[in-house]
């Protein structure tokens, strides 16, 4: 067994020895146990999750009800969606939601983490710190249906507050409100300090190497400049991975919308996601279903590359 | 003394904001709870006040509900997290330690799948699971989470795998250590904190997740918790029984406060150290 352990890097060695190297198949041969290590890994990965990819890229070509009819038709799924006009609204929502939750999550969650980091008093950093992850522990559904009670028409807290300061006028049915449903869904989670966005910029706070900050002080720079021209280039990489995580969160997670609104009133509130789910669980087109989930995948790669290439990384100091 | 109050005059206006932040946001935490012990008539009336007699019967009556939903959900992320550890651990050990050919391929290929949205693969997946005879069992989520579930785990482990010094793994080679046991005695134990953090994340995301169950459970006998939470607050909201709603909600969100809790110390570090940054 220890035999296996001690090969090291074989391939470069070799060539100082003059021996004849080792073949490939007899090092693969000799790590044969490793490889079985990881094949439950490999083997739930290609049943579970490559396999359905590929299908859903594959069956993208197909008219499919998953069962007895499958019919190849090429690329007409897709053109069928180009003049698909649920496709379009659905499309240009979710271009708002994500604009949207793009600049929350660049701002509230951004300045939170700010004025944790520049708190003097550890002890409250750290209470402030475990305060914003305790609502992360809240089950999600939970949360959701909080603000469905928040937006409910009569008994909800949001019209019983404004009825409380006397803006009767104000009050409404938002999640049926026609122009505000989408957004009554982007505030939920107001003021969206306590997830995921914060602890990831309060991180990239924290690997700021202190000798940095403290030759800003030095050369006399306000806090505030020591903000905009050390901390926040500092922590650019966690601004990035932030974008690409909302983006991607964005573009894929549907239950919010399924479970406030249903997509409703109407359609005003209808995503992709949606549109997939209810194309293929009540309409059971599931080829059609895989070539909205084709496109979705591939707009995410494009503006995952996007991000990566345009968004400038963090100064190379942070070593990772 | 003097050090304390220039530390406050300093923090003051911060405090201010973020308190600000904090109220708004547990704001609706604390309504909810508070509410979950008023009954349906001091609905209507004293929407703002503080139940004076609790109506204990909410719990009573949320708890017929929603508990064999919660038993479900405990068996489905259990066997879940025990999964994705076992066959993470394992995984990431072999990517960390050892030099063997097609090592950078095989992780990227499972690199690869981070980018591959949950959105694409749900509609084969569920025909798949479908054809696999596994609709209204808990196989139907715990297979799937698993596989799922390991891909994060694995990359978060593996480079803390790999951050071990060798010289611990050298000496207990010397000492004529199999792999099985630098596994088990070395590497599981050290990894402690980014088990845990791997752990929580994973009951997290699998206790949270709505679509899948929706599609592949539609058994009620075997619904998760969001199924759950989710028929019943149209139900109970419906026929505007407030306080037994708000009280089930509470009862859902009591098994994650107390894992939380039990293993808050690893979790917040583990998040805000090594496993973000990487």
């Amino acid at each position: 067994m220890s035999a296996t352990v001690t090969a090291g890097t074989p391939g470069h060695a070799a060539s100082d020895r003059a021996a004849t190297p080792p073949s490939l198949l007899v090092r693969i041969l000799s790590y044969r146990t490793v490889y079985l290590w990881l094949a439950p890994t490999f083997l739930l990965l290609f049943i579970f999750n490559y396999y359905p990819a590929f299908s859903a890229l594959y069956h993208s070509l197909f008219q499919w009800n998953g069962a007895n009819i499958k019919l190849f038709v090429g690329v007409s799924n897709f053109v069928e969606l180009w003049h698909d006009p649920l496709w379009w609204e659905s499309f240009w929502h979710l271009m708002i939601l994500t604009i949207a939750l793009v600049l929350i999550n660049l701002t509230f969650p951004l300045g939170a983490a700010a004025m944790i980091f520049h708190l003097w008093n550890m002890r409250m950093a750290y209470f402030y710190r475990v305060l914003l992850v305790v609502p992360m522990v809240v089950p999600g559904l939970v949360v959701l249906m909080i603000w469905k009670f928040i937006y409910s028409p009569n008994i909800g807290l949001l019209n019983q507050t404004l009825e409380l300061v006397g803006l009767e006028m104000l009050t409404r049915p938002w999640l049926g409100d026609f122009k505000l449903a989408l957004y009554a869904i982007i505030f939920v989670g107001f003021p969206w300090v306590a997830g995921i966005g914060t602890l990831i910029y309060l991180a990239g706070f924290q690997a700021i190497p202190g000798e940095l900050m403290d030759s800003a002080v030095i050369d006399g720079a306000s806090t505030w400049q020591r903000l905009m021209f050390v901390e926040l280039p500092m922590v650019m990489s966690q601004i990035k991975l932030v974008v690409i995580l909302t983006i991607i969160t964005a573009f894929q997670n549907f239950t919010i919308v399924l479970v406030m609104t249903g997509g409703g009133p109407g359609t005003e509130t209808l995503v992709p996601g949606l549109h997939l789910y209810r194309t293929a669980m009540a309409y059971n087109r599931m080829g059609y279903a895989c070539a909205i989930g084709t496109v979705l995948f591939a707009l995410t790669l494009v503006l995952t590359y996007l991000n990566h290439r345009y968004l400038r990384s963090s100064v190379e100091f942070s070593g990772t | 003394m003097v050090e304390r109050r220039r530390t406050l005059g300093h923090d003051l206006p911060i405090h201010v904001v973020l308190g600000f932040l904090a109220v708004v946001t547990f704001f609706p935490f604390v309504f909810l709870l508070v509410s979950s012990f008023r009954s349906t008539v001091e609905f209507m009336h004293t929407f703002w006040g503080i139940p004076l007699v609790p109506e204990w019967a909410n719990y009573r009556d949320a708890w017929k509900v929603i508990s064999p939903y919660m038993l479900n959900s405990l068996i489905i992320s259990g066997a879940s997290m025990f999964g994705v550890l076992a066959i993470a651990s394992v995984s990431s050990f072999v990517f960390a330690r050892f030099q063997f050919p097609g090592r950078e391929f095989l992780f990227l290929a499972i690199l690869a799948l981070l980018m591959i949205p949950s959105i694409l693969t749900l509609i084969p997946a569920f025909l798949l699971i479908k054809d696999l005879n596994l609709i209204n069992t808990y196989w139907a989520l715990i297979l799937p989470y698993i596989a799922g579930g390991q891909v994060f785990a694995i990359f978060i482990l593996r480079s803390f795998i790999a951050s071990l010094p060798e010289e611990l793994f050298e000496a207990s080679r010397l000492d004529g250590a199999s792999t099985f046991q630098m596994f088990w005695h070395i590497a599981l134990p050290l990894s402690k904190p980014m088990l845990i953090t791997v752990a929580i994340m994973n009951v997290l995301s699998t206790w949270n997740d709505y679509i899948w169950p929706l599609v592949t459970i539609p058994s009620q006998k075997l619904w998760t918790i969001s199924l759950g939470i989710v028929s019943f607050g149209s139900q109970y909201g419906g026929l505007e029984r407030w306080g037994p709603m708000f009280a089930g909600y509470v009862i859902a969100s009591i098994p994650l406060i107390i894992l939380f809790t039990l293993t808050m110390r690893y979790f917040i570090a583990g998040l805000t150290s090594g496993a973000i940054k990487a």
